[in-house]
């Protein structure tokens, strides 16, 4: 009981506040994992030599929430009290946002544990023709009509933007706050500021040599940091894709320009920008009376040469012939190009290093209880996972996890298991699907909304008494 | 990070004043060692703070209750307000989990008479649950289709991991975090890490013709893992015992079978291992549908030598499913085609007809097949046996002392028919398992799990 401790020392490593009238007692390290630039860091390094707490005055309540969540880094029961938006205002006060906003994040992805969380409701015409989460901090902007909401990381409505255009199809978040947007039925690459919903600027697709070229649509857009690419159709069917500069929005290049008469030659449908490396991927589907065909071409945009190409059916030695594909996507992760087929439902991957004739390894499937439907059939991938989605049933490829080190990569084990209950199917045919923060973002034909599916570790159980 | 300050002195050195997010508590010296040499809170009471009040930047509301549970090993009904999964990381801070499960999923608190359908843990994707296992607490792991769901021993987080298997039909837990799982169509018996989702170890069995060998059945004592394998061309069969304190290292093979010929009978693969740990004995069970109907064997073993102690051959009214109670010394059975509970006393196998019927001995000769599909298992005092979507629940009334003339009195079990009016039928029951104060059921084409509970203090 001999006095070690200096009666000074609690003032420097204590705080007390006094919120709203109910005081709180933490420790500086607690108040400064929030940052330097918060209220709270603020007032934790004011010098107050007197015991008086510090008093702030707002709701002791929600601050509570937000001191527990300092101390433990995560929300606990009491924020189900408040609503999102609350505690994202009073965390704001306090400079605590970001502890907030990935507090709320949802878990990392996993298809074999998700379910539908929420359904994300733009109010007028609500029915999302193009959406992008790509920027995967969890934001989305959804196309709907001639609209474009925004929503947020916590998926908290930011703000729309009304376009000239009646029906935006193609959008892409091309720098934080400037959106791409393009439609199939009105001519033109338009630039929006998402902030004050201004057009910044049009690109139209002219060639002086050649007067068929004018009022070009857009079908797909991709971009990277300096460039946007987007790829227009004329009247005529001519296609090409635009290389736009971002920083003049000028057009620096066409690339693949094509006549548009054949069904190797029609416009692409689907654009991605592989970055790792420097890859444009294009994919172009039609679905006719003799089933789908299509191709895929991939181009190297500094030289515009064609790297690669394959169309289907009838390239390669394909043993899979009549069975063409019916989407393809890019893992950007794996950097692998995956296609689903159209009458079959599998599920084939192309590793984009070593492309050849036939390139395609089909995944095994070896779950004969799982039907295979007809119909559209839409392909995603997302954190190493492939999202299929046929007719209104969503699907997804996971790897099977080897051994503890790891040992050996020749028995790479796909399993496909359904992420969605059979009630879910009735919903409508699922048109798109795009992975970001964490979570799945679903547009189905005809339905209003865009759904969002996370995985949780709440077991979210149901009390029946 | 507790934090040392000093306010105040007390001349009772037997009582420790904490501030805990800025407000007093007072409490002895005994009920903070309660909660362990590990931690956060017995530290406190060992070490003297100079005179000053030690300081613990916590929640001070969570920390009334868990407080309350160091007093008096009960949760106070205040916590009601409180949802478990943040009692449960305070708890886990102050190092006092193990009182919390205690206090909420104690095996002890189980009460099959009060037990009620109170839960369901819903499965994500569209598989139906194949087999489900516990662990003694409560944790709950659930095999539907190719993935297996964990969910803690309080209930409220999960994990699902992927397996190879296309679909799992045997799965044991080890721990809250291992488990052992097996198919009847896939080579080996794998021992799953739960939480990383690795495949910790494969066991494999192999026959005199090396050929793979597939999962019948798992059972484990509290030394020993036992695994039923048979053979890829089902022409051969055995139990392995693992050494569950080591690394599964193998430590003996019992009732290894070859069938040769159309000896079919004699050879069938153990399909249950039950540990009974009075006796010391492993019982495995087996049946065949044959042309002659049903026939089946269960087996007792020792697993110190390896012999078979006794055997049962089941040739009328084989058992469809079969379990062995150790608080009772005895084994249960469903006959298939009766559909009625039978018992047998433990502490007289070896006679002509062990089998006591507990309902109407006329339907045995019948062959309807009434039994088919249900399961029954034990657990504490009792035997649960489901039908359909129902569930009987056996009980014995113990008498006063009534012997007949060959020393044992004939037992009395009665039924009773669990569940609400309200609960009665629904899908077929798929599989029971036990844990904590909780009783989990699988049914037919229902992609969740029904949690029955007797009711607790606090929850």
């Amino acid at each position: 009981m001999e006095n070690r401790i200096d009666n000074s020392t609690p003032s420097f490593d204590r705080i007390k506040l006094n919120v709203g009238g109910k005081l709180f007692e933490t420790t500086l390290s607690t108040v400064q994992s929030s940052g330097p630039d918060s209220l709270l860091s603020a007032l934790s390094t004011r010098s107050t030599h007197s015991s008086d707490p510090i008093f702030i005055d707002r709701d002791p309540d929600i601050f509570s929430v937000l001191l527990s969540l300092l101390r433990t880094n995560r929300l606990p029961s009491s924020s189900l009290k408040f609503s999102k938006q609350e505690l994202l205002d009073e965390a704001a006060y306090y400079g605590v946002e970001s502890n907030l906003k990935s507090a709320l994040l949802p878990p990392s992805l996993n298809g074999l544990d998700a379910s539908l969380v929420s359904t994300l409701h733009p109010s007028v015409e609500g029915f999302p023709t193009d959406f992008t989460a790509e920027t995967d901090d969890g934001s989305v902007l959804i196309a709907h009509g001639g609209q474009i909401s925004c929503y947020d990381s916590n998926l908290i409505h930011v703000g729309s933007v009304r376009t000239h255009l009646e029906n935006v199809t193609s959008v892409r978040r091309v720098w934080s706050n400037i959106a791409t947007v393009g439609s199939n039925s009105s001519a033109g690459v338009h630039f929006y500021d998402l902030g004050s919903g201004r057009n910044v600027g049009s690109v139209h697709w002219t060639d002086p040599s050649d007067p068929r070229i004018y009022r070009a649509r857009v079908h797909a857009i991709a971009h990277e940091p300096s460039s946007v690419f987007a790829s227009c159709e004329c009247q005529h069917r001519e296609n090409c894709i635009l290389h736009i500069d971002k920083s003049t929005l000028q057009i620096s290049s066409e690339i693949g320009r094509q006549s548009g008469n054949s069904a190797k030659t029609v416009v692409i449908g689907k654009l991605t920008y592989l970055s790792e490396m420097h890859m444009l991927i294009g994919s172009s589907t039609s679905a006719g009376a003799f089933g789908y065909s299509g191709y895929m071409r991939i181009w190297d945009p500094r030289s515009r040469n064609v790297v690669w190409e394959t169309s289907e059916p009838g390239s390669g030695r394909s043993s899979r012939f009549g069975d063409s594909f019916a989407d393809a996507d890019v893992d950007t992760d794996q950097c692998a190009l995956l296609k689903v087929c159209s009458k079959s439902g599998d599920v084939a991957m192309a590793d984009l290093r070593n492309l050849g004739d036939d390139p395609w390894v089909y995944y095994q499937d070896n779950n004969l209880g799982q039907r295979n439907p007809g119909g559209s059939k839409v392909i995603h991938c997302y954190k190493k996972q492939v999202f299929v989605g046929k007719e209104g049933g969503l699907e997804v490829w996971s790897r099977v996890e080897e051994r503890e080190n790891g040992g050996g990569c020749d028995g790479l084990v796909y399993r496909r298991n359904f992420v969605d209950k059979a009630e879910n199917t009735e919903k409508g045919i699922i048109r798109k699907m795009e992975g970001g923060g964490n979570r799945l973002f679903v547009s189905r034909e005809d339905v209003e909304g865009l759904e969002v599916w996370e995985s949780s570790y709440s077991s979210n159980v149901v009390h029946v008494l | 990070m507790p934090l040392l300050g000093s306010n105040e002195k007390h001349s009772d050195s037997n009582v420790i004043t904490i501030d805990v997010g800025g407000q007093n508590f007072q409490t002895t010296k005994q009920t903070l060692s309660l909660a362990g040499p590990k931690s956060v809170l017995s530290n406190l009471s060992v070490s003297q703070f100079g005179g000053g009040v030690p300081f613990i930047d916590r929640d001070p509301e969570l920390f009334s209750i868990l407080l309350s549970l160091l007093r008096t090993g009960n949760l106070p009904s205040k916590a009601k307000a409180f949802d478990v999964q943040d009692l449960i990381f305070e708890a886990q801070f102050y190092g006092i989990e193990s009182l919390l499960v205690d206090s909420i999923s104690n095996p002890s608190q189980f009460d099959a008479f009060n037990l009620e359908k109170s839960l369901f843990l819903p499965l994500n994707g569209r598989d139906s649950p194949s087999t489900i296992t516990t662990t003694p607490y409560g944790s709950v792991h659930v095999a539907h289709g190719s993935k297996i769901t964990s969910f803690d021993w309080s209930l409220r987080r999960k994990s699902t991991i992927l397996t190879q298997f296309t679909a799992i039909d045997s799965l044991l837990a080890l721990s809250p975090s291992l488990a052992a799982a097996g198919a009847t169509d896939f080579s080996g018996l794998q021992i799953l890490d739960l939480e990383k989702g690795f495949v910790r170890e494969t066991l494999n069995w192999e026959n005199i013709t090396k050929s793979s060998s597939t999962v019948q059945a798992i059972g484990s004592s509290p030394e020993y893992l036992f695994t039923s394998f048979e053979s890829g061309r089902r022409n051969s069969n055995s139990i392995m015992v693992y050494d569950l304190q080591g690394s599964f290292r193998p430590v003996l093979e019992i009732d290894h079978n070859e069938i040769y010929g159309a000896e079919l009978d004699t050879a069938i693969p153990a399909t249950k291992l039950k540990w009974v740990s009075s006796f010391n004995f492993l019982m495995a069970s087996g049946s065949h549908g044959g042309p002659s109907g049903v026939v089946g064997s269960i087996k007792f073993w020792d697993v110190r030598s390896g012999n078979a102690v006794c055997e049962l051959k089941e040739k009328t009214d084989c058992f469809s499913d079969v379990t062995v109670s150790d608080n009772l010394s005895a084994i249960f059975k469903v006959g298939v085609n009766s559909g009625e509970v039978f018992y047998a006393d433990l502490r007289k196998l070896g006679g002509v007809n062990q089998w006591a019927c507990l309902g109407d001995e006329r339907k045995v000769g019948i062959a309807k097949k009434e039994g088919a599909g249900c399961k029954i298992e034990s657990h504490g005092n009792q035997v649960f046996c489901s039908k359909k979507g129902d569930l009987e629940l056996w009980s014995e009334v113990l008498m006063g002392s009534k012997s007949s003339e060959d020393g044992f009195e004939e037992r009395i079990f009665r039924k009773n028919l669990m569940g609400r009016a309200k609960d009665a039928g629904g899908c077929k029951i798929t599989d029971l398992s036990f844990g904590g104060n909780k009783m989990f059921v699988t049914r037919k084409d229902q992609q969740f799990v029904e949690v029955w509970q007797s009711s607790t203090r606090g929850f």
